[in-house]
């Protein structure tokens, strides 16, 4: 079934039409290419030192800096004979395809719902149903167990009610409802974005024959989206595959381990850290996730098709619900909301609050707020709360800056550098942030004219650039296309250059959305936890990473208060990009 | 030129012995060297020390303010983890990069590699002699704290009056309580936890019944645990009854804020690790870091630590508690892991597979 010929609106460009019409070899005057190669060229440096090293680490016998290390596949028998690497693989692979399949329809339930029906109070759902996106897994995890845990505050109450707690948050079933429900904005972002530049003629001559809104949607709605769906899937089973959070404080406890546990449990079990095993293991990440960019990028050429030729006026109306159908489709939304915002929210709060809790616990008697006041006590605690709002705000716009210049880069390009720009792009997503910023630590320490900015937050910052790439790229790319190449074409016949239509026309006009995109990277640099903790030194701590290491040794007031602080950092980031206009959908 | 350079040369010389010669009148502590006044000087110089620590700062805050206050010496403290301690140290030392001039962890066998492994510079302590004879390895490694290893409990679920009095006893408890304690034991998970690696290894070269109560522990379906944090977590909210080998500095402290929450150990057999700390050999700030070294074990820095609640290794601390407090706190059996080569057995790999082979068959996974 080609989706295609059902969408008439959206007429697919094949390639050479493409070439055609954005010929793959510009003018030799005020032709990009150079520009083009520096970036591309730039963007390779940084992002394949990093996995260059990884991948010659996982060939070497030990550490590669160690002068015992020598070159063998030893460290790639380990692993392959090792029954638990085995265990961990199954066990991420369920993992990733059964968050899939909770976030998949109910994103996409949830999208349909918002963008094509006249649901009451929209604009306020539009917003909140991305909230779950923009805490960090970890912080979730810790509301949970407060909350639904085996002796959390809610689940204690259905036990009164009921007897028992029908439920079980550290099993597999447990960890994928969670992950589940807590990628459902990243099925929603992708999935709205496609509904929207759907045109609604067909659905609405559907409904004028008769059809009910399930039919419409079932039959019209449904099949046009469906490459967006796909993506959102195959999207969502890498992030499941890199997932850390959440296997390390559900998982853990009764010894379920995913492939990044496994990795994290590679740094002690040889008492002295094994690079070359953790190595092997990031490298079977990238190796499994490759077909996976590959199939995104198949589809992400598909939907580029369908938004360039949206936009186009095509009004959107909405399908009427009718009295009962948005009492439904609310309470199913509130549902929703209270499962995967309220819950762990609501948990990560009164844990900062109180200094005990649990069975037989009044949380009255235990109010206190002396785990905020250690804040103001400790320096690397308010050191990382001011440095984690630096990064984001600073190296948020920064890094806006720099996705910008990559984003012009491949800009209605179709060459192929811009093959080599998606591969690299989507590289460091199929790596785990923990390996992401160990291999940083290292380019910083050993690369020459590196070493100074080592222990400054600019090393964090490239770590974060890197990994936060392919979101903000993609954040970037979304602005970029909406420029309607008319208007790029009317400044190159009057005889301006690429960089002068690109400075006078594409970015005054994609402006407002920078502006919403540095608060969304904002956000994303706010909620990071993994890459900074081989990277953060005296006088750069940040937020996240202070959880993992305080995490050690048990200081859980101190990390409840950490969490609920970066989820008010988080809400801020929040109301500030929606102050500038951030078209978080887009 | 030259005789600009003499000049500035002759003056820098001149302060530098104006502050020695006030460093000498002021601060040098009793019983020290002499020259220990040039130390100081030098120190002061250098101007900051850096420390690689497994200890969360709030820890070791009052420490490190007093040193601060009392040398005009910044400090740079670095909460990395074990591993994250170990691990840039090494890789530092191999870009030549060297920026740590303290390694204070509780990873015993890390630090104990880092010394046998070169990394460390042997300074003798004018503290040393205050120390118990077990906490000084060759004037590199030195002792800092002692820190029982215990149990901690729900005082909701269990009474203190119920809990086992000796290590073998604890065997029988787990084995007559099964029902009750199904899947609510908890412990360190050796294999994740580089503690747990060292509190269990280290049960298990001393006491012969160690696999009896890893046994034990399974029966219960005993669930297992990379970070005292996270068996804190489910003892408080009762998820968790007990949790075996834990952190007993940590839950002292604990049991100060949470009513809910006991801590116990075994009167015949309560192990303690220490917090152990090491020169880095091409450390930027040598003499900063054998100054706060000395600072660290004097009776002064071992009171703030103490009081942080990381018990002192000397007998004439009196702020929190001390060995021999804490030695009548446990019950008389505390027996603390000593600094030496002992705890380099199961950095073997042979060694290390096989007892985790072991523990895993005890705990049936």
């Amino acid at each position: 079934m080609s989706t295609h010929i059902q969408a008439p609106a959206a007429v697919p460009l094949t390639k050479a039409a493409a070439e055609k019409k954005y010929p793959a070899k510009m003018p030799r005057h005020g032709n990009a290419n150079f520009y083009r190669r520096i970036v591309i060229g730039l963007l390779a440096v940084a992002v394949l030192a990093p996995v260059g090293l990884i991948i010659y680490q996982s060939f070497l016998t030990a550490a590669f800096f160690s002068p015992r290390a020598h070159f063998g596949f030893d460290a790639y028998k380990y692993v392959f004979t090792d029954k638990n690497f085995y265990r961990a693989l199954g066990t991420t692979a369920i993992f990733s395809f059964g968050m899939v399949a909770i976030a998949v329809p109910l994103g996409g339930l949830l999208a349909f719902l918002i963008t094509r029906t006249d649901i009451k109070g929209k604009r306020l759902l539009e917003i909140l149903v991305l909230v779950p996106m923009f805490i960090s897994s970890i912080v979730l995890a810790f509301g949970y167990t407060v909350s639904v845990g085996p002796t959390g505050f809610v689940s204690l109450f259905v036990r009164s009610v009921l007897g028992f707690v029908p439920w079980n948050i550290y099993s597999l079933p447990g960890m994928i409802l969670i992950a589940g429900l807590s990628h459902v904005p990243h099925v929603y972002l992708y999935v709205s974005s496609a509904m929207r530049n759907l045109p609604s003629d067909l659905e609405e001559a559907a409904r004028t024959t008769g059809a009910s809104v399930w039919q419409v949607s079932r039959d019209v709605t449904l099949p046009m989206v469906l490459p967006a769906l796909i993506f959102a899937a195959a999207l969502n089973i890498l992030l499941g595959f890199e997932t850390f959070g959440i296997p390390l404080v559900l998982g853990d406890p009764n010894g379920i381990m995913v492939l990044t546990t496994y990795i994290y449990k590679l740094t002690t079990l040889f008492g002295t850290p094994t690079y070359q095993l953790m190595a092997v293991v990031a490298v079977v990440l990238v190796l499994i996730t490759l077909p996976l960019v590959w199939m995104q990028r198949r589809l992400l050429r598909n939907a580029r098709k369908y938004a360039a030729l949206g936009g186009k006026g095509a009004r959107v109306a909405t399908l009427k619900l009718g009295a009962s159908g948005q009492v439904i489709a609310l309470s199913l939304i509130g549902f929703w909301l209270f499962v995967s915002v309220v819950l762990p929210i609501g948990g990560i709060t009164v844990r900062a609050f109180v200094d005990a809790w649990g069975e037989g616990v009044n949380l009255f008697d235990q109010l206190t707020l002396t785990n905020f006041s250690r804040m103001l006590e400790v320096p690397s605690l308010y050191n990382g709360i001011v440095n984690t709002i630096i990064l984001s705000v600073v190296g948020g716009a920064a890094a806006v800056a720099i996705y910008l210049a990559v984003g012009l880069a491949g800009h209605r390009n179709w060459g192929m550098s811009n093959t080599v720009l998606d591969y690299i792009v989507l590289l460091p997503r199929a790596l785990p942030g923990l390996v992401v910023g160990l291999a940083f630590f290292w380019v910083f320490l050993f690369v020459p004219l590196l070493t100074p900015l080592r222990p400054t937050l600019v090393s964090l910052f490239v770590a974060y650039l890197v990994v936060g790439l392919s979101y903000g790229l993609r954040l970037l790319q979304g602005t970029l296309i909406q420029v309607a190449p008319e208007l790029e074409e009317s400044a190159r016949t009057t005889g301006a250059t690429i960089g002068r239509t690109w400075k006078d026309v594409v970015i005054p006009i994609v402006r407002p959305g920078l502006a919403g995109a540095w608060a969304l990277i904002m956000i994303i640099f706010l909620r990071e936890y993994a890459t900074g903790v081989y990277l953060m030194g005296a006088g750069t701590e940040v937020i996240g990473s202070l959880m993992v290491s305080l995490l050690q040794t048990g200081a859980m007031n101190t990390i409840a208060a950490l969490s609920l602080i970066s989820i008010v950092l988080t809400g801020a980031g929040l109301a500030l990009a929606l102050r500038l206009g951030a078209k978080i959908h887009d | 030129m030259n005789k600009y350079v003499s000049g500035r040369l002759a003056a820098v010389a001149v302060t530098a012995v104006m502050t020695a010669f006030s460093a000498h009148a002021q601060e040098v502590p009793a019983g020290y060297p002499a020259d220990y006044a040039e130390l100081i000087a030098k120190a002061k110089q250098e101007g900051t020390v850096s420390i690689y620590t497994s200890t969360d700062a709030a820890q070791s805050q009052k420490l490190q303010d007093a040193f601060t206050k009392k040398y005009g010496i910044k400090i740079a403290y670095n909460d990395l983890g074990t591993n994250g301690a170990y691990n840039q140290v090494i890789s530092e030392a191999a870009a030549s990069q060297t920026t740590a001039d303290i390694v204070w962890s509780s990873a015993m066998d890390l630090q104990m590699t880092l010394v046998q492994d070169g990394y460390a510079a042997e300074y003798a302590s004018p503290e040393a002699g205050t120390l118990p004879s077990w906490a000084n390895y060759k004037n590199t490694l030195y002792a800092t704290t002692v820190e029982p290893i215990g149990v901690i409990y729900n005082t909701k679920a269990l009474s203190e009056d119920k809990l086992p009095k000796t290590y073998g006893d604890m065997i029988t408890f787990l084995k007559s309580n099964k029902t009750e304690l199904q899947g609510k034991v908890a412990t360190f998970d050796p294999e994740k936890s580089g503690s747990g690696f060292l509190h269990h290894s280290n049960d298990a070269r001393n006491r012969p019944d160690f696999w009896d109560l890893a046994k034990a522990m399974g029966d219960n379906g005993a669930k297992i645990y990379s970070s005292s944090g996270g068996m804190k977590e489910t003892v408080v909210s009762g998820e968790n009854v007990i949790a075996i080998n834990i952190i007993g500095s940590y839950a002292l402290d604990w049991v100060k804020e949470s009513p809910n929450l006991g801590v116990h150990f075994a009167t015949d057999y309560t192990p303690a690790f220490s917090r152990l700390a090491l020169i880095t050999k091409d450390a930027p700030h040598s003499n900063a870091a054998k100054l706060f070294v000395d600072f660290m074990l004097s009776s002064e820095g071992q009171s703030l630590l103490a009081e942080g609640g990381l018990p002192s290794i000397r007998e004439d601390v009196t702020a929190g508690l001390n060995i021999k407090t804490l030695n009548e706190r446990v019950g008389g059996g505390l027996k603390p892991i000593a600094v030496d080569e002992g705890v380099l057995e199961y950095m073997d790999q042979m060694k290390r597979v096989q007892f985790l082979n072991d523990w895993k068959a005890a705990l049936g996974r």
